[in-house]
This record gives structure tokens, C-alpha cells and sequence, in this order.
């Protein structure tokens, strides 16, 4: 590894390490406006010239051009360096307006850094400035050229890093300008990294912008938890409101980027119909006496009608904080074991995932991004983990191939091959396309089990959907045999039960003749991971819960931060089932349904508002800080005028506590005296399956920590029958996915007032012939007459996607919910126009 | 199509064929540009949205490109566009006083549009006739060597022709 000087200090970094990043390691920042790690180097700026004075360099350099080397010596005060950056910056503010009082990037602005920093004060140039027109770009992003310095990243993001065509530069000289064709909403959903990105005010976040100065407000590391994969973020808060996320850096994740459903999302935290006073049927309590009446309540059951005729539903959005008290909060009262899935199959795929996760082949999103072939199966990484898509569309920029498997249409931001195949194939295609692209050397030095296992992945049959397709079918081939460090992408939504571990076989049976594969599962929900850890190993399903209640057998439900609603398919036969109970508690902070009907509800923080740890869909134990104490928004309850002037001791809208404080609290009432728990997240970490390594409380690693186990199940490819199975081809059915998209479909951003700013409307996606053999067309609105009511759509046909699919994003104005059962099958017969 | 489907058919398919050729649409994005404004005069934004479906690019990657170069208007011009040379060279060899004189004959402003719509006049970076400066191009053909009175012939030239058009005066 090559050493260099800089100002007297030496380092040694790695090879291929910039001499702006050595800086940076030594603690010394060179200014810039045009690097960005994540982008790369352009050399446009000129902001961050050092003298080199020894080495194969000599004089003013960029320091973000050139690769640290051997003998290098730099000086960053040298008086050349510094007048040269001096004379950068001046020519950079000639036509800045100067308004920084009212910009919100002041006080976090790097032009005012580099500003000060380049020793920059005295304007002299008395010529007029050139001002431009702004844009409307959408309900996100606010636009102010005229701060711009022509830094390049924003479109050097969107176009290059983003793959997105619909914001670049335009114009040339002194004119160049960075925009749209015409006003209009920013098409990438990645857009809000241009208000990070951009070293001035030019791109500013809309909810924030004229609320909060920068200074002003609290700021914490924390966490996304819109989808499985956990981006880190910044959260900032000021006057009881959380008013912006911002990206952070983890090693792990690979960038700073977060996509703008996590930074945008976030809005159920400050929502004016956010339950947050407790409730006793229909009247409002403090939360002590609401604990208080719910852990009687329950007692109440449990000694009349004994522990079993109590259930708890989790949730994987959920912090593990809750899930580990949820489930000593069973354990302790002998309830039975909590379920943290209302979808049994769902509950499968996870629990199937999480379990054959291991060190042998788990990737980060950062190996993703540097994998040279992706084959995602069953997943839709744009809509399922927007910034997968991101990290694909890096592996792609570098060379990889990039393979989706999956009945959607695919929106993904990269040159890929998509073949739409449908669930029930999707095993058989996946196999035998890994069993095609085997040489037959490589399967002779399989080892024998493998060998097998490689015998019996199908061939021919799963091909033929793809006949006309054989163009497709050699380049992933050829791309698969190529690959040296490739990585499977594998979700746990539209997939059948077999899937995950048959992708997690095959990328063992991968590592082994190549060396190298890897293995990314999608999982459904921030803390999917968890739930699947903490489900315990029983047999048992919510859709029991749901039987034992018809029955009269189970009297108690407490629902923990989940909505069952969300995901059961049956919304009136849950009703009905919910209408037995005697007794329905509801933690949560988010206005479901159940909240309304529950005799009990508790309101619990959100996650900005106490201490969380989350598992990513890695394995990766992640912790996010609170950022403020919460209460109801300052805006609000003043009605946006002055902040009261007299004080309390009191926060207003402050009575809720954390979920797992409140069920600890209850299992203490309810379990009478010295049956306190001890539901610690660390206590369980530890005993977890890689202990020694196991994070502790005074050991948080800033990225957090990946923990799963080295090896997972002691028998390599237990193969399955059924495995690989046909649907009929007579069934004249469709089965509907009901799957997630970007914007719209989450649980908690549905609750983000920016967010339902982005709006669309409900559709349904139908394959082209399909559509044209029932007499469909485009845009006409579609209903299914099912077992619980009829479900209108509008229609949208594609012709790359599977045949005898539809697939309907889950948007939460739609009440999807009207199937008997989980398998959502809609007969042919039952569709009409309406 | 909704924009193509609205230019003459022999040109749309003219177009089509052109860039079907191409090894890639986007290499035919310049000379698509030129013979839309060939034929409406300037590229209005209806035909960058025309030319936008043709190519399959975005509007805002044909935006890029139009608005760099200079031979693309994305504003209506004059029925005469004149582009003066604007580097160094021609600087050297009086460009300034010649401009002036050009600009107050036509009574308009850089980039200005006289208003008989005969004449725009536009700066444009080196023209590449810098042995001949100063140089400017009237109608895309070079005028080098340039004096007041040589500015004159040129626009005296192009007005009487333009008189003797019939419907004219
Ligand atoms: S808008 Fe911002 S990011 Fe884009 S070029 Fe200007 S200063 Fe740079
Ligand atoms: S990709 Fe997922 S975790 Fe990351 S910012 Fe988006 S929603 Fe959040
Ligand atoms: S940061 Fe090096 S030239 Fe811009």
C-alpha cells in the first residue's frame, strides 16, 4: 500500500486512494464542490488544488484526480495551492446572490465553508450577476439556480449514478443551467439526494424549507425502517416536529444515497390524527390507568379463561426492543408464542430465509454493487428496496449483468434482462438455468452431493414460456457462466415457500464451483429479520389466531404496533372474528383501524422518539438514537403562531411511552409481584447464534453488525419435492400478487402527508395477451367479483411481464382485501368490465 | 407518437428511415434537430417532443444538446441568421466595432431579431476562419475579412432580395 506526506503527516492507504481521501483519514479536509466518493472524480471545480511537492507530480494538482503513490509529498497550505483555491472561489461566487439569510442549506452549506475556508471575503467584481428562472420539480424538491456553482454532481447523480432522464444540464457558457425540459415532478425516485448532494442551496428539501434553520435543530443518527434494507439517516428536529432525514454513510450499505420514500416517509411522526392520547373504550385516560385497566383486563382472562385464550400479534415494523419484550412478555405470563406475521406463507418464506442466512454466502448491498452478474429472483428491487436498484445499477456501471426473474414488469434504472416468469415457475427456471450454465467440468468437480442436486434441477419444461425468447435465455446463460463473483438476489413476497432456500442452495452450490456467490434476500419490513428470529420455532399461524377467535377459543388479542387489516385477505372475516374477542389492546403510534375498536389503546413512540435497534434483511444489527422527546408538534398546537410563552412541565401529546416499556409494565401488573422481566435486546443478542461477536450495549459499532450465523443448516441441499412444480394450463385463473411500489404502498410513509403529495392512482398490471384474450384494454377499470365483495381497478397491460398474473400494488387507499383465502386466486369468470 | 404523428408523413418517414439506419438513434439526434428546423424554421417545443419520440430520448437529453449547440434555435428567428464570430482571434482584429456597427445598422441587440424578421444576429465561439478574421456566417455561409462596408454589401444585398420577393415591399 502506497505511503504519501501530507503537511508532515504520513500515511499509507489502500491502492487507488485519491489524495483527497488521504487528507480526509488524516483528519485534514481538502475543500472540493465536484468530488464525492460515491460519484467519483471529475476534476471540474478546481476547488481542491494542493501543491505536490515531491513526487511524479510537481505544483498546483487536483488532489482529487490523482491516486495517492509512493514519494508523493503534498502540502495543502502551500501559498501557490492556497491562492490558486482563493481565486477559485471568487470566480465561483461572482454571481451567487448572497442570500443566505433565507436559504435553507445556511449553516450546513459547503459553499459557505469552501467560502471562508478559501479565504474568500471581499467581493470586487462589480459586474451585474446572471439570474435564471426556476423550476417546479415536484412535490419534493424546491429549485434555486441562481445559488448554483456549476458543480456538476446533481446531474452526474441523476443521470449517471441514478440511471434517470428527465434532469440534466442544459444551455453552455456562463448560461449553463440544471433542470428539466419543462417544470414538472422529478420522475427518480432517488431525487431528494440532490438536496445532499448539492454543495449549495440550489435543491432544498420542500417539507422543511422555511420551517427550521439548520443550527437550530437536533439531530441524531438514525435509521430508515420503510423497507428491509435499513439505509442510515440523519433525523433533525426542532419545536416537538421531525422535519427532514438526510442520508448517512455506512460501509456496509456502500453510499450515503437513501431513496425518497425513506427520506420523505416520515411524516407519521408528526400526523395530526396520530393517536396519542390512551383510551379506555371510547374515552380518553392517562396512560398509567390505561396500562393499568389493560394488564387487569387481561388478567382477568388469563385467570378465567387461562393463558392460551390470549394472543399477541408483532410486526416487522416493530423495533427489536419491542419484539424481544414482546416475546418475554408470552414466555413470562405462559401466553402462547407471539406471531409477528399475519401472512402464514410470508411467515414461511422469512422464517426459511433467515434461517439459511450465513457467512458462507451473505452479502451487503456494497458487495451487491460490486458483484459482476445479479440474479434477482421474485423480487422487484425498485419498488420492494429502492436503493437494491441503485446498488444493481452500480454492478451494471461496472460491467455486471444484471438478471431479474419475476411475473412484475420491471421498472429497475439499469440495462437488465427481465423475463417475466411466474411464481410457480420460478424455481424451475432459476434451477435450470444454473444447472444449463454449469460446464460440464464444473459439474464434474462438484462434490457429490452437489453433483446430486445439480441432477435433479429441471431442465427443458420451464423453458418454453421463453421459446421466442432464446436471445434472452444465452445471455443470462452466458453471463452466468462468465461470472466469477456473482450474487443472488432472492424475495420472500410473490415467491413460493420453496424459494428462499432454494436460492440459498444454489448460491452454496455456486460458491463451490465458483469460488465466490453470493446471496441477498428481500425481506418484507424493517424488522422482518427480527420477526423471523423471535417467531420461535412453533408451527402455529396468526391464521390460527384468526380460527381459534371464530371459535370462541382465543378472548384476548393485543395487537403490538401491526395492523392485521394491512395484510390479512379477508377484511370481513377478520371484522367478524375481531367482533368475538373480548378483549382487543392496541399499541401502536399509527391511526389503524383496530385502534378505533380496541377497548384498550396505548400510544407508543415512534422511532425518533426513543433509542431502536433494527436487523436488516443482512442480518445487520442496526441502532438509531432518538432525536427528540416528541409530544404534539409545536406548529400544531400553537396553530403556527408564536411558541407559547408561558411554561410547563409538561410536554403536550407527550403521554405514550416506548412499546416494549408499556408491555414490560403490564406483564409487571399483571404477573403480580417478583415477576419482573428482564426484555433486553442485548440479553437475547447475546445468547443469539454468534455470541462471541454479539454487539453489546457498550459495543455499537458505527455500522452496525452483521449477525448471522457461519454456517447455516448442517445438510447442504435438502431438496424438496415439489420443489419444481407446473401450474395447470387449463385453470382458467388468474392469481393475484399484491406487492409493493416506491411510493404509496408502506405502512408508515402512507401516513406521510409529503408523501400522498405523490400521487397515483390504483391500478392492476395484466399481461398484454391475457388482457387481449379476456377483451381488456388499457385504462379501463376492471371488477372481480370475490367470495368478500367486488374489487374495481383500473387496468394497465404490459407485455413483458407473466402470463396469468395480476399483479396489484397494495395502495392504501385500495381495499384489496375481499379473498377467502391467502392463495388470491381470481377466476377468469368472475372479471368484467365496469 | 402523439407529436410525430403530427409532422408531414414523407418527412416523418424520411426521419424514421434515417435513424433506423443509424447504428444508434442518439448519434442522428443532431441531424434530426436540423431537418425539423429545416423545415418549421426553429425547433418549437412540440418539435423537440416530435423529434424526442422519434429518437427515444428524453425531451430534457435533446435539451441538452440543443441548447449547447449553436445551430439548434429553440426560439423563432430571423428569415437571415447571422452569426458573428465571438473568440479571441477576431477580438484581435476589431470584432467589437464591427458588431456595433452591425447591431445599430439592424437597430436590435445581441440575439435580437429585427422587426421585419429579416435578420437575427447571434454570438457564436470560434468559427475556424480565424485567418480570415474577423468572420461571421449569414445563412451558414462565411463572410471572412470583415469591414463596415463589406457588413453593408452583405445586408443590402440580402434586404433588396428580400423586396423583390413578391408579396413584399
Ligand atoms: S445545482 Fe448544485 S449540484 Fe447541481 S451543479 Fe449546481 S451547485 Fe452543483
Ligand atoms: S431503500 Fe429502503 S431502507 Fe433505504 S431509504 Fe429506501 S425505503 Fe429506506
Ligand atoms: S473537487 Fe477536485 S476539481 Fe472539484
Amino acid at each position: 500500500m502506497p505511503r504519501i506526506i501530507i503537511d508532515g503527516l504520513e500515511i499509507e492507504v489502500p491502492q487507488g486512494t485519491k489524495v483527497i481521501d488521504a487528507a480526509e483519514r488524516l483528519g485534514i479536509m481538502i475543500p472540493r464542490f465536484c468530488y464525492l466518493k460515491s460519484l467519483g472524480a471529475v476534476g471540474a471545480c478546481r476547488m481542491c488544488a494542493v501543491t505536490f511537492l515531491q513526487g511524479p507530480f510537481k505544483g498546483v494538482q487536483m488532489s482529487c484526480m490523482i491516486d495517492v503513490q509512493d514519494g508523493m509529498s503534498v502540502s495543502t497550505t502551500h501559498e501557490e495551492a492556497v491562492a490558486f483555491r482563493k481565486q477559485v472561489i471568487e470566480w465561483l461566487m461572482l454571481n451567487h446572490p448572497h442570500d443566505c439569510p433565507v436559504c435553507d442549506e445556511g449553516g450546513q452549506c459547503l459553499l459557505q465553508d469552501e467560502t471562508v475556508s478559501g479565504g474568500h471575503g471581499i467581493r470586487r467584481y462589480r459586474g451585474k450577476k446572471r439570474t435564471y428562472r426556476n423550476q417546479y420539480l415536484g412535490v419534493f424538491i424546491a429549485h434555486e439556480m441562481n445559488r448554483c456553482i456549476h458543480c456538476y454532481r446533481c446531474s452526474r447523480f441523476y443521470q449517471e449514478y441514478c440511471g434517470y432522464r428527465d434532469l440534466g444540464v442544459l444551455q453552455m457558457a456562463d448560461r449553463v443551467y440544471f433542470g428539466r425540459f419543462e417544470d414538472g415532478q422529478l420522475e427518480s425516485p432517488f431525487s431528494g439526494n440532490l438536496v445532499d448532494l448539492c454543495p449549495t442551496g440550489v435543491y432544498t428539501d420542500i417539507p422543511a424549507r422555511h420551517k427550521v434553520r439548520s443550527w437550530d435543530l437536533n439531530r441524531s443518527p438514525s435509521l430508515c425502517i420503510h423497507c428491509s434494507l435499513g439505509c442510515n439517516t440523519v433525523a433533525n428536529a426542532r419545536h416537538r416536529t421531525v422535519w427532514r432525514v438526510e442520508g448517512r454513510f455506512n460501509e456496509a450499505l456502500g453510499s450515503e444515497f437513501i431513496c425518497d420514500r425513506g427520506r420523505f416517509g416520515f411524516g407519521h411522526t408528526n400526523h395530526p390524527i396520530r393517536p396519542r392520547r390512551a383510551k379506555e373504550g371510547s374515552s380518553f385516560v392517562s396512560l398509567k390507568d390505561a396500562m393499568k385497566s389493560a394488564a387487569e383486563k387481561l388478567r382477568h382472562i388469563h385467570a378465567t379463561f387461562g393463558a392460551q385464550a390470549i394472543a399477541c400479534l408483532g410486526s416487522a415494523r416493530n423495533s427489536l426492543e419491542t419484539q424481544t419484550t414482546l416475546r418475554s412478555f408470552c414466555e413470562g405470563l405462559r401466553l402462547p408464542e407471539p406471531h409477528f406475521f399475519v401472512n402464514p406463507h410470508v411467515k414461511k418464506k422469512v422464517c426459511g430465509a433467515v434461517a439459511r442466512l450465513d457467512e458462507r454466502v451473505a452479502v451487503s448491498l456494497n458487495q451487491v454493487a460490486h458483484a459482476d452478474f445479479v440474479l434477482a429472483v421474485g423480487t422487484d428491487p425498485l419498488n420492494e428496496a429502492p436503493m437494491l436498484a441503485l446498488a444493481m445499477r452500480q454492478a451494471q456501471r461496472q460491467g455486471a449483468s444484471l438478471v431479474v426473474l419475476d411475473p412484475r414488469p420491471s421498472f429497475l434504472p439499469a440495462p437488465h434482462v427481465h423475463m417475466g416468469v411466474a411464481p410457480e415457475a420460478l424455481n424451475g427456471v432459476l434451477g435450470g438455468l444454473v444447472r444449463k450454465a454449469m460446464e460440464p467440468g464444473e459439474r464434474e468437480n462438484t462434490a457429490l452431493r452437489s453433483r446430486g442436486f445439480l441432477q435433479s434441477l429441471p431442465g427443458e419444461p420451464f423453458f418454453r414460456a421463453f421459446s421466442d425468447e432464446q436471445e434472452k435465455v444465452d445471455a443470462v446463460l452466458s453471463g452466468l457462466k462468465k461470472s466469477r463473483n456473482p450474487v443472488l438476489v432472492c424475495g420472500t413476497e410473490v415467491v413460493r415457500e420453496s424459494t428462499p432456500s432454494l436460492c440459498a442452495d444454489l448460491a452454496l452450490l455456486l460458491k463451490e464451483v465458483k469460488g465466490r456467490c453470493g446471496l441477498f434476500y428481500v425481506l418484507p419490513g424493517a424488522n422482518a429479520f427480527g420477526s423471523a428470529l423471535l417467531s420461535g420455532s412453533g408451527e402455529s399461524t396468526f391464521l390460527d389466531v384468526i380460527q381459534s377467535m371464530e371459535r370462541g377459543f382465543t378472548k384476548a388479542l393485543v395487537l403490538v404496533e401491526s395492523d392485521p387489516f394491512v395484510h390479512f385477505p379477508h377484511q370481513e372475516r377478520l371484522r367478524e372474528a375481531m367482533k368475538k374477542l373480548e378483549l382487543l389492546v392496541v399499541l401502536d403510534h399509527l391511526p389503524s383501524l383496530p385502534v378505533q375498536t380496541s377497548q384498550v389503546f396505548l400510544p407508543t413512540s415512534t422511532l425518533f422518539e426513543v433509542d431502536s435497534t433494527f436487523i436488516s434483511q443482512e442480518g445487520r444489527v442496526q441502532w438509531s438514537r432518538a432525536v427528540h422527546e416528541g409530544g404534539i408538534p409545536m406548529e400544531q398546537w400553537t396553530g403556527g403562531t408564536h411558541p407559547p410563552r408561558v411554561h410547563s412541565t409538561v410536554i403536550p401529546g407527550r403521554d405514550f411511552r416506548a412499546c416494549g416499556e408499556i408491555l414490560k409494565e403490564m406483564a409487571r401488573i399483571v404477573g403480580g409481584k417478583g415477576k419482573v422481566f428482564l426484555p433486553d435486546p442485548w440479553s437475547f443478542l447475546e445468547r443469539g447464534p454468534s455470541a462471541p461477536e454479539a454487539p453489546s450495549r457498550g459495543n455499537r459499532p458505527a455500522d452496525g453488525k452483521r449477525l448471522i450465523p457461519r454456517e447455516s443448516s448442517p445438510e447442504l441441499f435438502p431438496l424438496q419435492e415439489g420443489h419444481f412444480t407446473l401450474r395447470e394450463e387449463t385453470e382458467h385463473a388468474f392469481e393475484l400478487l399484491v406487492v409493493e411500489a416506491v411510493f404509496g404502498t408502506e405502512e408508515l410513509s402512507a401516513h406521510s402527508p409529503a408523501m400522498e403529495k405523490w400521487e397515483w392512482e390504483p391500478h392492476m398490471w395484466m399481461h398484454e395477451q391475457d388482457a387481449f384474450e379476456l377483451g381488456f384494454s388499457q385504462d379501463e377499470v376492471i371488477g372481480m367479483d370475490l367470495d368478500g365483495g367486488t374489487l374495481e381497478v383500473k387496468l394497465k397491460v404490459c407485455p413483458a411481464m407473466a402470463r396469468g398474473v395480476l399483479v396489484l400494488p397494495r395502495h392504501h387507499r385500495l381495499q384489496w382485501q375481499k379473498f377467502s383465502d391467502f392463495s388470491m386466486r381470481v377466476p377468469h369468470d368472475c372479471m368484467r368490465k365496469s | 407518437m402523439a407529436y410525430a404523428d403530427l409532422l408531414p408523413g414523407e418527412m416523418r418517414r424520411k426521419l424514421a428511415q434515417k435513424i433506423a439506419e443509424s447504428e444508434t438513434a442518439r448519434e442522428q439526434a443532431i441531424d434530426v434537430m436540423t431537418i425539423l428546423q429545416g423545415h418549421f424554421g426553429y425547433m418549437s417545443d412540440e418539435a423537440m417532443l416530435a423529434a424526442s419520440e422519434l429518437l427515444a430520448m428524453t425531451p430534457l437529453e435533446l435539451e441538452e444538446l440543443a441548447t449547447f449547440y449553436n445551430f439548434i434555435y429553440r426560439q423563432p428567428v430571423g428569415e437571415h441568421v447571422i452569426h458573428v464570430c465571438d473568440s479571441a482571434i477576431c477580438w484581435m482584429h476589431g470584432h467589437e466595432s464591427l458588431l456595433d456597427h452591425l447591431l445599430s445598422r439592424l437597430e436590435i441587440r445581441l440575439g435580437e431579431t429585427t422587426e421585419d424578421g429579416l435578420f437575427t444576429v447571434l454570438p457564436v465561439c470560434c468559427l475556424g476562419y480565424c485567418d480570415h478574421a474577423p468572420a461571421m456566417l449569414v445563412d451558414r455561409r462565411i463572410h471572412g475579412e470583415l469591414t463596415r462596408e463589406k457588413i453593408d454589401r452583405i445586408l443590402t444585398k440580402l434586404i433588396e432580395e428580400s423586396h423583390s420577393l413578391p408579396g413584399r415591399k
